[in-house]
């Protein structure tokens, strides 16, 4: 438990963009209120154009709020930082670095690389890459990248990880490896998580909290807490029920 | 349930020799293998060069002359030298086989045919210059001839070429660094591209020999107006190029190394950078024929040193043996430039191997 304990708090934010064709504005997100603390983890389900990712990279600091707050702790969210781990669908590893420098990438960038070789150790051996610790990004697979990337983005040990999407890339029993890997780190660090999603499966067996929301404007239409221990059964009764329950929300109900 | 599996059993032992496997040993595992009459063809064609430079000196001795020939032995030692050189190699790729290492060999049985055919170029050539006269004498002297003038003013040709040299890295020295500056700066700043973009645009198109005149009236020296003109070509290409690939940067690399915690010197020099090295290194590339170029037409044009006035000169004083030793200078100089580039810009971009083609 080395990271400290935050809480994420979004208030009225409204978020919109200027479309590049023409004059219109297109809003993507209208009035969201969300908390969030420490120890949960958080699924973002809703079809596209929701704007559960412009959520995600609005708490990263890539974006500023049209109008609203996003603050944790009480501090409003003004630039990217370490301290807020983004990891990305496409896995962004830097192709002219190998996999050991792309995981010491950010302690290079804040100047605190020497003296914690030993980090950057530590994260190729969790996802059992020491071997590709010379290779390059072009010569892994995608999961090899998805692991080399979250590692790169958890060596600050950020008080938020934020996940867009990040296993919708990969195939499913990759996926479902993953899904448990991320559990495992999570767990063991007890940060606060926010993961978007397409998947109702994934959302329901990773969040401690599924958030669903709809497009245009993008809204919060539910927010379901899950009540099931960890390692969840996927074809329990109580699972399917939450699934079923998250699907009505999207309108693709009508099994019961 | 207490069958065995072989598979498990054997998996224990093959696997960690087959995680050891190098990218040579492997394709030595799934190669074919030849036949016994494809290993002797090899062998032949590996030795085949030795054979044809054979012929080249006895089609050079043996054939009578269609017209008189100076120091004849000097054309012989050439061929024989080269032929030596190859036959070092072979020893050498064959010796390497034999302790275990086919790659150069197998490097060697790539390029043989090549030597080969290049020597027959130089017999054909010899054939068409001295033996029958085709290509008329002395206007396309023959190989002895050249190779004879070249270690005559052996002192004069080396003068020359240090002259040229300095020229061309001074020029495109200057070019590439200057094109790098504002090529990153344009391709990373819009208020930069606002000012400099309207340059390029104007300038870029003008082929460079047109400045020629005009540096040679304005410039102080000839030198440095053909310095001018040789980093002017360099600096257009290098800053066309890395602007490009700088602007092309993929976005997501940015927002991920913010939030990494990149500032936003690191994202120019840590990210868009090293992004761009394709591209800029093409540009150094394209750069350096461009270059080339310039100092050809700067040394014909004005400039009184170097291998391309030395070329002008010759001509004037109909010397064609002298013209065509500066020829072969000029063109050997290019290619060990241009190799050299393209080294650097494997090891730079090693990044890439097996990602492009």
């Amino acid at each position: 438990m080395a990271e400290k304990k935050v809480a994420l708090e979004m208030h009225n934010v409204s978020k919109s963009f200027a479309k590049v064709e023409n004059d219109e504005v297109t809003h993507a997100l209208n009035e969201i209120n969300l908390h969030a603390r420490s120890g949960e983890f958080v699924s973002l389900v809703g079809p596209s154009g929701c704007g559960k990712s412009t959520i995600l990279r609005l708490v990263a600091g890539l974006i500023m709020p049209t109008t609203g707050k996003v603050t944790v702790d009480g501090k409003e969210i003004t630039e990217p930082s370490p301290e807020r781990g983004m990891m990305f669908q496409k896995s962004t590893l830097f192709p002219w670095l190998t996999v050991e420098k792309n995981i010491a990438f950010s302690l290079k960038m804040q100047g605190k690389l020497k003296g914690n070789e030993e980090k950057v150790e530590r994260m190729l051996r969790v996802i059992g890459l020491e071997s590709f610790r010379n290779d390059y990004p072009g010569q892994l697979s995608g999961g090899m990248a998805q692991r080399v990337a979250l590692m790169r983005s958890l060596i600050n040990e950020p008080d938020i990880l934020l996940l867009d999407e990040p296993l919708g890339a990969l195939d499913a029993f990759t996926r479902m490896n993953m899904q448990d890997e991320i559990l495992k780190i999570w767990q063991e660090k007890g940060q606060l998580a926010l993961m978007v999603t397409h998947d109702v499966d994934e959302a329901v067996y990773m969040g401690t909290r599924v958030i669903v929301m709809d497009a245009n404007p993008g809204r919060v239409v539910a927010d379901i807490k899950v009540d099931e221990e960890y390692p969840r059964d996927r074809s329990s009764k109580a699972f399917v029920e939450y699934r079923n329950e998250i699907l009505n929300r999207l309108h693709f109900g009508g099994q019961r | 349930m207490s069958f065995k599996n072989p598979q498990n059993t054997n998996a224990q032992t093959d696997r960690p020799q087959q995680s050891r496997l190098t990218r040579q040993q492997l394709k030595e595992l799934e190669e074919k293998e030849k036949t016994a009459w494809q290993k002797a063809l090899d062998w032949v064609i590996m030795v085949l060069p030795l054979l044809c430079g054979g012929a080249a000196i006895l089609e050079y001795w043996m054939i009578p002359n269609g017209s008189p020939n100076k120091n004849p032995y000097t054309y012989v030692g050439f061929l024989a030298v080269l032929a030596g050189l190859y036959l070092l190699y072979l020893l050498f790729a064959a010796g390497k086989k034999f302790a275990g290492d086919k790659s150069v060999l197998d490097k060697l049985r790539y390029r043989a045919p090549l030597f080969s055919a290049l020597f027959l170029l130089f017999a054909g050539y010899d054939y068409l210059t001295l033996k029958t006269g085709v290509l008329s004498q002395p206007f396309v002297p023959c190989l002895n001839y050249i190779i004879n003038i070249a270690w005559i003013d052996r002192a004069y040709l080396f003068e020359c070429t240090l002259h040229t040299l300095r020229l061309l890295f001074l020029g495109y020295f200057i070019g590439v660094g200057l094109g790098l500056v504002t090529g990153i700066a344009c391709g990373y700043s819009e208020k930069v591209r606002y000012w400099i973009n309207p340059i390029i645009k104007f300038l870029g198109p003008i082929p460079t020999s047109t400045w020629i005149p005009i540096v040679m009236v304005v410039a102080t020296s000839l030198f440095k107006g053909a310095v001018f003109i040789i980093a002017l070509g360099s600096w257009f290409a290098v800053t066309v190029a890395s602007m490009t690939g700088i602007s092309n940067v993929d976005k997501d690399f940015f927002d991920a190394a913010r939030t990494l915690g990149a500032s936003s010197r690191q994202l120019v020099f840590r990210v868009a950078i090293p992004h761009a090295m394709p591209s800029i290194l093409q540009g150094c590339t394209q750069a350096m024929s461009s270059a080339c170029v310039a100092i050809m037409i700067a040394e014909m044009m004005g400039v009184k040193a170097g291998l391309g006035w030395y070329m002008n000169w010759a001509k004037s004083w109909a010397a064609y043996d002298k013209m065509f030793a500066a020829l072969f200078v000029i063109c050997f100089i290019f290619t060990v430039v241009t190799k050299v580039l393209d080294l650097i810009k494997r090891r730079v971009l090693r990044w890439q191997n097996g990602v492009v083609k």
